[in-house]
């Protein structure tokens, strides 16, 4: 095949109609090549991944004018079972050629894997052959945005955001990604996957009275990202959303601190997606469960036999993956060892249900993956990474919440994290913190922060707001040896928990 | 196509571009680029990694990675375009020129002005980089067999002790090419790189190594192995450890985990020229003991050296803190500019972040004490082999949070005790240095987040008063 073949501007206004690797039947003739390659005695089991992935990243400062950035790379990934043990090789792809090296080398490294003594075999379980395709539905383009709306946008989000003097440092971004990955394996699937994605940041940091305070928007991990076009950026309000964070990292600069003790409060959908992250969907992989990522990544406090049987948080406590789920960044059509997406619940009212398992680790409990094999890209052996995990929501609006709640707090917004390798003991700080007074939302406070052990936090959670007020976020991840980044989805709506440990990290 | 590809075979172990190859390519592709300025910089890493958990070897891996960036300026607008292939670099040429020239027309705020680069011939401290501290025949030796072997070894002894091996050895070969037309400054320079880590759980018992070098036989991975061994089996049996302030001795590890937030907490030249940070705000004042000196420093002998940045700045020695006084800040050549300074060669740029100077090399300077003779001057205390989840709660106070764990021990009368719990704290990096009256010899390198070729290295420190846990309040 020729990597020049089929451009964008050849097709017409398809945005999945870019780059090299746009054509499912080109791409299916490679990783065939592949497959064949690695077709000797003792290989139980292969799959190729062939990916062409394109990043536009444009950032603002008050000190810089336009940073703007656009990369591109195309390669492939090959993992081998050979006598039950893996081997794994990615290269960039120069030449046709290097389909055939990478599959050598893979098939080299699980020979070097094969000679380890005693060591366990695995036997993968045969899964039907999926074949399909799917594709993120874009109503706008992100890459057609003209290059003066862009800058504009900019301009307008880092003017709002620095508005007051007290600024002295902020940042507007803007991003847009779109990908190709083709997957074979030698079950006999074959799939085709475009994906694209949009997001924008804005970030302030605001000097005086001692103290530096920060605020961000939409949220505090690289801005947010979803899987969408340039319409979702236009519905995040940017400028205006921008100007309030400006005014509130000022007005957090005379804020009272934030008490500790014990207190009630309710917590925003942004910091609630970072608690899911942490202490439930890292704790759920099931990879780090059986020791995989014991000397990197860490472990977990769960294990595997507590499906079905071990409480982990309270009644109100129902927490899913799925990546049927359109529009986030942990959305997909299968995973990337070729298993097909699926709604799983995770935790159903408090109980563990299900693991995050990719194929190998599912068959070492003797389970069915659950379709959370993902990877970086082409150059990296897929993991055990989150897909589309969220809180289901309850009932009810953030007025209705505030009201139930009482006395207390409604704090959002990740400013520091940290949790033990089990994920078990938390401490976490947030950017801001609201009094809560008689269910009404009162005066500002800053450097509020709240710990504990994962258990006893879900075991806190007392009431979940409705459908209306949930929100998602794109959210990145890092894992594996070399480190690879997982891009996740995680959302809820706002949550209140009782009785928890306030102010930590005075 | 170009021929760079053809020496990209299934088995080596060497740099897969060579210099004459990659700065020709980059010569050729600039030479007419439509633009007032241009320049561009080739990555180049490949690497074997084995990791093993448990009775198996189950990541055995061979990634290579290619970046290809061009950066062009227009009318005092910049764009970047970036390819994974040589085949590619023109089309990379041409996106970059149009781009910033559509920045142009668009009147986009232009990008900040830099410092120059050193006229070709001129650059002292380039000359002076010792180039022998690159490339290890060792590691180019130290097969994925041998890592293997070595996994082996590390997962049946752990085995027959009750307990689990879990790990990573691996060998990676960096080339880095950089040219600008204007400057006439071409640049390239390739090394080897060798990591090992290892965790060994015995019952509640753990022990952490990692270590990252230019040269394999520095690791010596095999007494690793014996030593983690051995200390996963001293920590069975661990003690609660009561909340409150202790002198401590910090393993290599944990010490060097201090040294990734230098650059959140201002040593860095846009936060010097934002007027926030330690430089800024203490620049010429102690800020830690005497006995301290971190210093960014990619020419020493020490982590993972290397000449020159993404921006072909040579790299040099920058005191960030020198005998504990917080004396200098890490530039690219834009904040160089702003400070009217020169660049030190600290041009960094990842993934999902804007471009900025960062620390990459960061070392705390060692003595003379070994790890024994710093705890044999503590009498009642503690040993802390390893922080985790280190994570800034409040950059002006320098202040963060993280969790202790694998072989911590209690220290009584100067000797190891017994093991003890790992346990959460919150406190002041540079509070914490300041109460530094031991810092010890040998050091360990770990990686730095997200940072290319970045390395933090630190040998065993004595901390007077280090704050271990939360306050017990009574719950409500």
């Amino acid at each position: 095949m020729s990597l020049d073949t089929v451009t964008a501007a050849s097709v017409g206004l398809d945005p999945h109609a870019w780059g090299d690797l746009a054509s499912d039947e080109a791409a299916a003739g490679m990783l065939q090549i592949a497959l064949a390659a690695v077709d000797v005695p003792g290989v139980d089991y292969a799959d190729v991944r062939l990916i062409e992935a394109e990043e536009l990243r444009l950032y603002s400062t008050l000190e810089a004018g336009v940073d703007e950035r656009v990369e591109n790379n195309l390669g492939i990934g090959v993992r081998v079972l050979y006598r039950g043990s893996w081997g794994f090789a990615s290269l960039p792809i120069w030449d046709t050629a290097d389909v055939s090296i990478a599959a050598s080398r893979a098939l080299s490294n699980a020979r070097a894997a094969d000679s380890v003594s005693n060591a366990y075999r695995t036997e993968l379980p045969p899964l039907p052959a999926a074949s399909g395709r799917y594709l993120t539905e874009v109503a706008i383009d992100p890459f057609g945005v003209s290059s003066s709306a862009r800058y504009d946008l900019l301009a307008e989000i880092l003017a709002a955001a620095s508005k007051p003097a007290e600024i002295v440092m902020a940042q507007a971004g803007l991003n847009a990604k779109r990908q190709h990955r083709h997957f074979a394996n030698t079950e006999g699937s074959v799939q085709h996957q475009h994906f694209i994605e949009s997001g924008a940041m804005a970030l302030v940091n605001a000097a005086g009275n001692g103290t530096m305070q920060r605020r961000s928007f939409p949220n505090s991990f690289h801005g947010n990202t979803a899987q969408a076009g340039w319409e979702y950026v236009e519905g995040l309000r940017m400028v205006e959303e921008a100007d309030r964070i400006g005014r509130e990292a000022v007005e957090l600069l005379t804020a009272p601190l934030a008490p500790a003790g014990y207190a009630d409060f309710i917590i925003g959908p942004a910091q609630m997606a970072l608690q899911i992250h942490e202490s439930t969907g890292h704790a759920l992989e099931l990879d780090r469960i059986l020791g995989d990522e014991a000397n990197y990544a860490g472990t977990s406090f769960i294990t595997k036999d507590a499906a079905g049987s071990m409480k982990y948080g309270s009644p109100a406590v129902n927490i899913t993956s799925d990546p049927t789920v359109p529009g986030t960044r942990g959305s997909f059509g299968f995973d990337d060892e070729g298993v097909p997406a699926s709604r799983k619940p995770l935790i159903s009212e408090g109980i563990i249900q299900n693991f995050l398992s990719t194929r190998d680790s599912a068959a070492r409990i003797g389970a069915e993956s659950t379709g959370a094999a993902r990877s970086d890209g082409w150059g990296y052996l897929p993991v055990c990474f989150s897909t589309n995990v969220f809180l289901e929501p309850g009932s009810g609006s953030t007025e209705e919440l505030e009201d139930r709640l009482g006395n207390g707090f409604y704090i959002d917004d990740n400013r520091s994290w940290s949790i033990d390798e089990r994920r078990h003991n938390f401490q976490f700080g947030t950017e801001v913190a609201y009094e809560v007074t008689n269910g009404k939302r009162g005066r500002l406070l800053r450097g509020f922060s709240y710990g504990g052990t994962t258990p006893e936090f879900w075991q806190s959670v007392e009431a979940v707001a409705g459908p209306e007020e949930f929100k998602a976020f794109g959210m990145p991840c890092g894992k594996g040896e070399p480190k690879q980044w997982g891009f996740l989805g995680h959302g809820a709506s706002p949550t209140l928990v009782r009785n928890v440990r306030i102010g930590v990290d005075k | 196509m170009t021929d760079i590809t053809s020496s990209r075979t299934a088995e080596t172990f060497a740099p897969a571009l060579g210099g004459d190859r990659a700065t020709d390519a980059l010569e050729r592709a600039l030479q007419d680029a439509p633009a007032d300025k241009v320049e561009a910089f080739i990555t180049s890493r490949s690497g074997d990694f084995t990791r093993f958990a448990g009775a198996r070897v189950h990541q055995s891996q061979a990634i290579d990675e290619v970046q290809i960036m061009v950066r062009a300026e227009v009318d005092g607008r910049v764009s970047r375009a970036a390819s994974s292939s040589f085949g590619a670099l023109g089309a990379a040429v041409d996106r970059a020129c149009a781009a910033a020239a559509q920045q142009a027309k668009d009147g986009a705020a232009p990008a900040p002005l830099r410092t120059d680069l050193p006229a070709p011939g001129t650059d002292t401290v380039a000359s002076a980089f010792d180039s022998s501290l690159l490339w290890g025949d060792d590691t180019a030796a130290w097969s994925v067999a041998d890592h293997a072997r070595l996994a082996d070894r590390a997962m049946n002894e752990a085995n027959a002790l009750g307990g689990q091996a879990a790990g990573m050895f691996g060998r990676a070969v960096t080339e880095v090419a950089f040219h600008d037309r204007e400057a006439h400054l071409s640049r390239y320079a390739y090394a080897s790189e060798a990591q090992g880590s290892l965790t060994v759980r015995i019952d509640d018992g753990s022990s952490h190594w990692k270590d990252m070098s230019r040269f394999s036989n520095r690791l010596g991975a095999e007494a690793a192995v014996t030593r983690t061994l051995a200390e996963a089996s001293r920590t069975r049996g661990r003690a609660k450890l009561e909340p409150g302030e202790y002198d401590v001795v910090l393993g290599p590890l944990a010490a060097g985990e201090l040294l990734d937030f230098f650059g959140a907490f201002g040593f860095t030249g846009s936060a010097l020229s934002a007027g926030f940070g330690a430089i800024a705000n203490r620049g010429g004042e102690l800020v830690a003991s005497s006995l301290v000196s971190v210093h960014d420093d990619a020419t020493s002998d020490v982590g993972l050296p290397f000449p020159f940045d993404f921006q072909g700045t040579s790299k040099r020695d920058v005191p960030m803190i020198a005998h504990g006084i917080a004396q200098s800040a890490v530039t690219d050549r834009e904040t160089a500019y702003a400070l009217k300074s020169e660049s030190t060669g600290n041009f960094h740029i990842a993934r999902e972040e804007a471009p900025h100077a960062i620390p990459m090399n960061v070392i705390l300077r060692g003595s003379e004490p070994t790890e024994e003779e710093l705890i044999s001057g503590i009498e009642n205390g503690v040993y802390l082999q390893r922080f985790w989840y280190t994570r800034t709660v409040d950059p002006v106070r320098t202040t963060i949070t993280g969790v202790t764990r694998d072989a911590c021990f209690m220290i009584k009368n100067g000797k190891i005790a017994y093991p003890v719990e790992s346990m959460r704290f919150t406190m002041s990096v540079l509070d914490a240095l300041a109460r530094v009256d031991g810092v010890g010899r040998d050091y360990l390198s770990q990686p730095l987040m997200n940072v290319f070729n970045g390395s933090a290295s630190a040998p065993a420190i004595r901390v007077r008063g280090f704050s271990l846990g939360t306050a017990p309040i009574a719950k409500g």
